[in-house]
């Protein structure tokens, strides 16, 4: 190992890191803002937040669940019809966080092609291409 | 439920997560592996929203440390990205053969590997807790064509040693077959993989310990984005339930990150070591109890194991900072 001045990180690696850190950040803000609009406005939700806890913690189903207190699922990507609801909102933080290695996998392989670095631009499309069909639903990674 | 008992809850559930990611972060393990057994054995919560809300927890803490990490050169993008897309080729072929395989290999084939998955992470604790420097800072006499050619060595400046480190690997081809396994394993019965991630990194292509901690992190942060869609588009994810426990991950795991940054390998070593014992323990109680040799092992010796283990690492951390402290004053 070699002691040598303070080294300077390559563009691919600061774009993925500073992507992924504000997003997921910015999801976490999300986050937090709707449970407290759930909570201070009960009937703007899909799920009766008063009686979501008490589904849970019987052991219900996350179907059950659904159906219990708030009819049926809409879907995994119901936050784009309900973005004012507590639970819309809410879910749109969670969605943004899962997907967040598509946004910065897009960054580093802008940075690897420009760097001619064309064996890590192709792995890092790999990769962000299994999460889209996993958002999609077309690849299924559950048993 | 009232308003203040659902605020009770969504705070709890936060100081809860936000102590895991804290751990997790450190260690280069997903806080599932803390979260999941926890939530089983004290709730009644459903399994699926359990394993569900399990890899928000794993994933959310390596996300948030993923820009300090890559920021500073902890982690190592290349490095990252090439586990990656072997692991997610095994979780997946894993995964998709599971419930084919699962027929032929039976309850004795599922319990026998688990017994020997437990004996290989028990051998690789041991070498941890013999290998000591060997393990923290790997040396490497002869670096192949095919790693010299992927370009993935990349120096940093670490913190806690106040010098620049660059770190020459080996054997990338090796670690592509072995981390392709650990996600065939991981995919096919449904087990975290940051216990198996680091060693691999470590032991076969001589990534030092705290990066080998750091790329685990960024690496679940990133794997997870595949597997927890199948969750969020079944519903298994309540979305009021899942975000404390989201907030508490980011703002524990930014903590994580910082000390990661600034602790010593010793520490990041010895913390790892206690993660395997207790996974260790974990898949060969359930192997021997899917072999029918034992019964199903009662929560409290899992507390008990748990607690025995943790403590001997806590003494043994303390030992190591108080013989620093020797080292310097001498």
């Amino acid at each position: 190992m070699s002691i040598q001045n303070r080294p300077k990180m390559p563009p691919a690696q600061i774009y993925y890191g500073e992507i992924v850190y504000w997003i997921t950040i910015l999801a976490c803000i999300v986050c937090m803002i709707g449970p407290v609009i759930s909570l201070a406005f009960p009937e703007r939700n899909i799920l009766d937040p008063y009686n979501v806890f008490n589904s849970i913690f019987q052991g219900k189903s996350a179907e059950e669940v659904w159906q219990s207190v708030g009819g049926r699922f809409p879907g995994g990507h119901f936050y784009l019809g309900y973005f004012t609801y507590g639970d819309g909102l809410t879910q749109f933080g969670l969605a943004l966080g899962c997907s967040v290695a598509i946004w910065a996998l897009t960054g580093a392989i802008i940075a690897f092609l420009r760097k001619k670095s064309y064996v890590f631009a192709i792995l890092g499309f790999w990769v962000a291409l299994l999460v889209v069909l996993s958002m999609t639903g077309i690849v299924s990674g559950q048993h | 439920m009232s308003g203040e008992a659902i605020w009770g809850w969504i705070f709890g559930f936060f100081l809860l997560s936000f102590a895991i990611a804290l751990v997790a972060v450190i260690g280069g393990i997903g806080g599932g592996v803390l979260f999941t057994p926890f939530m089983l054995a004290f709730t009644s919560v459903d399994s699926l929203i359990v394993r569900a809300t399990g890899l928000i927890v794993a994933m959310f803490s390596g996300l948030v440390s993923t820009g300090p990490f890559m920021r500073g050169g902890l982690a190592n993008l290349k490095i990252c990205i090439l586990c990656a897309a072997a692991y997610g080729i095994g979780a997946f072929s894993g995964a998709q053969g599971a419930i084919y395989v699962a027929k032929h290999l039976g309850e004795t084939g599922e319990g026998l590997i688990r017994l020997a998955l437990g004996v290989i992470l028990c051998s690789l604790a041991v070498y941890f807790v013999v290998g000591g420097k060997k393990i923290e800072w790997p040396e490497v006499k002869k670096v192949d064509g095919f790693t010299k050619w992927l370009k993935l060595s990349q120096p940093y400046y670490e913190v806690s040693l106040g010098k620049v480190i660059d770190y020459p690997l080996t054997r990338a081809g090796w670690s592509l077959v072995a981390i392709m396994g650990v996600g065939l394993l991981s995919g096919f019965f449904g087990l975290g993989a940051g216990w198996a991630i680091v060693p691999v990194q470590n032991l076969i292509m001589a990534v030092p310990l705290k990066v080998a901690a750091a790329n685990s992190g960024v690496l679940l942060g990133m794997g997870d984005c595949i597997a927890v869609w199948p969750y969020l588009l079944i519903g298994a994810i309540i979305p009021i339930f899942a975000a404390p426990w989201l907030v508490g991950q980011v703002l524990g795991g930014l903590l994580g990150a910082l000390i990661l940054i600034k602790v010593k390998a010793g520490f990041v070593r010895y913390l790892l070591i206690g993660f395997m014992f207790f996974a260790c323990f974990g898949l060969l109680a359930k192997g021997l109890t899917i072999l029918g040799v034992i019964g199903t092992v009662p929560l409290w010796i899992n507390g008990v194991v748990f607690l025995t283990i943790f403590l001997t690492v806590t003494r043994s951390i303390i030992k190591m900072s108080k013989a620093a402290k020797q080292e310097v004053s001498e």
